[in-house]
């Protein structure tokens, strides 16, 4: 259990390590230090509450509530520490195809919106993740070399096997490894804690009608894909890996619901695990927290603002403000210190504290090289004779893997097609849009009545038929690393309510990426073809004139047909501190280190030089174990009493073990 | 409307009783059904409150009078087809729509043309689950693995009416289900006509009922409404 306590209690105190944030990225290192006896402060920026049975039912409440359950729909707002909301986009308007309006954390400047949000709240996006935990393949942490494009990293897949099994280990993850081996990602004696979660109905639909049949990819010199349909591997609680191996010999238990015991311990099917999981079936950092040892203390409502300048190159600890209402910004100021200050604020927020505080920068690369997975959305209605059933189980529980690797990448961005579980939601946000749709309801672009709908035992049996038949891709595309992508600040123009800089992002796809999302749009219309079905994506102007935000037009090389495109943000904000072997091109070394600061870690997807076509927090979990690791030798070789020992450097040795 | 009118239009049991009684053939589903999502007092409310208690009496009166005509919703007036959606659609989702802006304007309502949410509890009693067969996003788990089960059969447009006539049957008699009058296509389904569907949600912050169709609506020769 974590020990709580407040900003003013701790002002002026000095730690051994201090952690800002509380996500999957913070959870992980101050769980790690804590085990190793190390006196750690936590400082999270937003509220706390969810850690307890009731509170958490309020986060589900309010998802009930919400009229757009998008991924922060199940969370308060909090004027303190603001988080960035999809809802705070809207395209540009009538002659405007691919203008945007953006209100809220950000402020974007970019040709193009960035999509994407996170949550600032105990725990992080790690609240409302979906969970997805695939593997890079090996050959995503050097496209530079293989392929030409993006940046390299200084370590490869190999180095970080015995950490992403950790890292499996720590999130919880169900999975299949004889298939995963197969694709590539894992090797062959790999096992994941728990079997793999069951594949959707809509998953084996997609097995019949694709496994073996091919897609030729016109973007990539017509090279041919063949279809296979792969299990995903989630963080995401099912029945326990009999073969899975674990210290004690004893069989791997799923941890369940925070605050209630034997709750959560299986995924039942809830079908929301963005934003929530009303069982906590889904991983989320909770979980971590609970181990958290005595020597672990956490505060809430604790926003950093800088890192405080320590002695030579050091830093000395860091200034945050607690307040006590998210509604109202007033707040005081506190100081703590420590031998080691671990920021993991979320790629966006670790770039604004490096930028606002002058520090780590002698690269001027804070703050750059902005990614995410731009995703493409293909919807389509089956036949009737054959209904998929979607809005049943885990956001996506298959996926189409073979756009992902080898030599296509050259020519286009590599992408990974996502078998959405829960229709057309995402694109259209159905079913409530195809309650309306099937009505008639909302009127014309004139706001006249409409003529047409259905009604009563019409409206029931067609809507009930339809909705068994929407299938939805999610793909997501491969985004490299872009200098031209970068989060800034401008202090003295852009703050927030309690006075922190806010974030401001010029983001844009490059054309390799467009690429990419004009061969998805191709395959997607293969696959449509293949299954049977019809295609209803819609990317160009709607009937008021006006374009879906995230609206480009492109043609690969001016000789296939201009298409119109539609991308959304996935959430998977990462890239602005990147690692690097080389300090003056880059912003941390292979341990998260800043190069600049030796006492100052700053973990998260921020540090990923490239994210493949991979969900990215696995990667970024095993990234932040190692860390730890090194942290801790760090912290011991400090306290190693050069002459006596001491009863600390006693300490030091028990725990090393 | 005075609050004597208030307190009338909520007192009592036979004004909901008079409301789920209309609703079931606007919905589809029968009077047992609607009451058993435990909503029916709240909808009622919610839908005196958003159209006006005086619009809502008026709109049931002219709803009843085509129904035991044998006509069905899209026999309408303009006015009084975007009030039933709106009811189906709030006994639906659980959430009172954005509505026609001519209808909107038409009713002189004193509050924004906005979806809402009835309640948190609503949501997850919306029919249009229950219409497919599944269970609400976030609620109602069905259980470890049950997604990989085939899709159950739904009852036939047919069974539907026929379920909805044995109920209805008042001293009268059924009142016959006039499928066209209720915009059926038949039972055969297909594709579902492009107008009819959802189109791309232009922003996240579009609510549902503010989504655009994916394509107009075809333009008619002759009004099939009956009051002009
Ligand atoms: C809708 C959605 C779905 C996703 N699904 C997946 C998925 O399926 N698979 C996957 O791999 N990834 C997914 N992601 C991405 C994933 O959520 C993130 O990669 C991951 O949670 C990042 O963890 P983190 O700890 O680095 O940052 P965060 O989770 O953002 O945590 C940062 C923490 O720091 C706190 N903080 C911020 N600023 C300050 C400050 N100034 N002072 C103190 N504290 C501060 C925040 O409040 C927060 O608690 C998804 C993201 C979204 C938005
Ligand atoms: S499907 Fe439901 S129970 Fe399973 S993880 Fe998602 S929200 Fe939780």
């Amino acid at each position: 259990m974590s020990v709580h306590t407040t900003g003013a209690a701790v002002d002026g105190r000095h730690y051994d390590a201090i952690v800002v944030g509380s996500g999957w990225a913070g959870s992980l290192v101050a769980r790690h230090l804590g085990r190793k006896n190390w006196r750690v402060l936590v400082l999270e920026a937003g509220n706390g509450g969810t850690d307890n049975w009731v509170d958490y039912q309020d986060s589900v409440r309010t998802f009930s509530s919400a009229v757009a359950k998008v991924p922060n729909s199940a969370y308060r707002p909090n004027r303190a520490a603001p988080s960035p909301d999809v809802l705070d986009l809207s395209p540009g308007g009538p002659g405007n195809p691919d203008g945007y309006r953006a209100t809220g954390h950000f402020l974007q400047t970019g040709p193009l919106p960035y999509g994407t949000d996170y949550l600032r709240a105990l725990g992080g996006a790690g609240m409302h993740w979906l969970g997805a935990v695939p593997r890079m393949f090996p050959e995503d942490f050097s496209t530079r070399t293989a392929y030409h494009y993006g940046l390299d990293w200084p370590l490869g897949a190999a180095d970080l096997e015995q950490h992403l099994r950790d890292a499996e280990h720590l999130l919880g993850t169900a999975g299949e490894s004889r298939e995963q081996h197969r694709l590539g990602t894992v090797p062959a004696d790999h096992e994941y804690p728990m079997e793999q979660i069951p594949p959707s109905y809509q998953d084996k639909v997609f097995h019949k009608k694709l496994d073996t049949r091919t897609v030729v990819d016109k973007v990539a010199g017509n090279r041919e894909y063949r279809l296979q349909v792969y299990g995903l591997p989630q963080a995401r609680n099912s029945t326990p890996n009999a073969a899975y191996p674990t210290a004690d010999g004893s069989t791997y238990k799923p941890r369940g619901a925070v605050g209630v015991p034997n709750f959560g311990e299986r995924c039942v099917g809830n079908a929301s695990c963005v934003p929530v999981c009303p069982v906590q079936a889904k991983s989320s950092p909770l979980r971590l927290q609970q181990d958290f040892t005595g020597t672990v203390e956490i505060a809430t409502r604790c926003v950093v603002s800088r890192v405080l300048p320590g002695r030579g190159n050091t830093v000395r600890g860091v200034e945050f403000r607690e307040y006590g209402d998210p509604a109202t910004p007033a707040s005081r100021a506190y100081r703590a210190e420590a031998d080691v200050v671990v920021l993991a604020a979320h790629a966006i927020e670790n770039a604004v504290l490096l930028l606002a505080s002058h520090m780590a920068n002698s690269s001027g690369n804070v703050g750059k090289h902005l990614m995410d997975h731009p995703t493409l959305l293909a919807w389509a209605e089956t036949p009737p004779e054959m209904p998929v059933g979607p809005y049943r189980g885990p956001g996506h529980t298959s996926g189409l893997e073979c756009f992902r690797t080898a030599e296509g990448r050259r020519q286009r961005a590599p992408f990974r097609v996502e078998i959405g579980n829960w229709g057309w939601g995402w694109a259209t946000g159905a079913p409530m849009s195809s309650v309306s749709g099937m009505l008639g309801l909302g009127g014309d672009s004139d706001g006249e009545v409409n003529p047409d709908g259905r009604y009563g035992p019409a409206l029931r049996s067609a809507l009930g038929s339809h909705l068994n038949r929407q299938v939805q891709l999610q793909i997501a595309v491969e985004q490299h690393a872009d200098p031209a992508n970068r989060v800034t600040i401008d202090p003295s123009r852009h703050r927030d309510a309690m006075g922190n800089p806010r974030p401001i992002i010029h983001y844009d796809l490059a054309k390799h990426v467009r690429d990419g999302m004009y061969a998805a749009r191709l395959a997607a219309l293969e696959i449509f073809k293949l299954l049977g079905a019809t295609d209803r994506s819609s990317y160009g102007a709607q009937a008021d004139g006006s374009y879906p935000l995230g609206h480009y037009r492109h043609s690969p090389d001016g000789v296939l047909e201009e298409l119109d495109l539609v991308y959304h943000g996935a959430g998977h904000g990462a890239g602005t501190h990147v690692m690097g072997a080389e300090r003056a091109t880059s912003v941390v070394d292979t341990y998260q280190r800043t190069h600049d600061h030796p006492n100052l870690f700053a973990v998260g997807c921020g540090s990923m030089p490239s994210v493949g076509t991979s969900n990215p927090t696995l990667t970024m979990a095993a990234l932040a174990l190692r860390s730890a690791e090194r942290i801790h030798r760090d912290l011991a070789e400090l306290h190693q009493p050069v002459t006596v020992a001491g009863p600390r450097a006693a300490r030091t040795q028990e725990v090393a073990q | 409307m005075t609050d004597h009118e208030a307190a009338a239009h909520s007192a009592g049991p036979a004004p909901l009783d008079r409301f789920v009684r209309l609703c079931v053939p606007l919905t589809g589903f029968t009077a047992y059904e609607l009451r058993s999502t435990g909503m029916a007092q709240l909808y009622f409310d919610t839908a005196g409150r958003e159209i006006g208690h005086r619009s809502l009496d008026a709109f049931l009166g002219v709803w009843e009078e085509a129904h035991q005509g044998g006509l069905g919703p899209s026999r309408l007036p303009a006015l009084e087809r975007e009030l039933a959606r709106a009811l189906i659609y709030l006994w639906y989702t659980g959430a009172f729509p954005r509505i026609a802006p001519a209808a909107h304007a038409e009713l002189r309502r004193d509050r924004p043309n906005q979806e809402f949410v009835a309640s948190p509890e609503s949501y997850p009693e919306g029919l249009v689950w229950r219409a497919f067969g599944g269970h609400p996003a976030g609620a109602k788990p069905p259980g470890f693995g049950t997604w990989g089960d085939e899709p159950p059969v739904l009852p036939t447009e047919a069974e539907l009416a026929a379920r909805i006539a044995a109920e209805d049957a008042g001293p009268g008699g059924a009142v016959a289900y006039d499928a066209g009058s209720y915009g059926s296509a038949g039972e055969s389904g297909g594709s579902t006509p492009a107008h009819l569907l959802p189109g791309p949600r232009s922003s996240r912050a579009v609510s549902p009922s503010a989504v655009p169709p994916a394509s107009s609506h075809p333009v008619r020769e002759t009004s099939p409404e009956a009051g002009e």
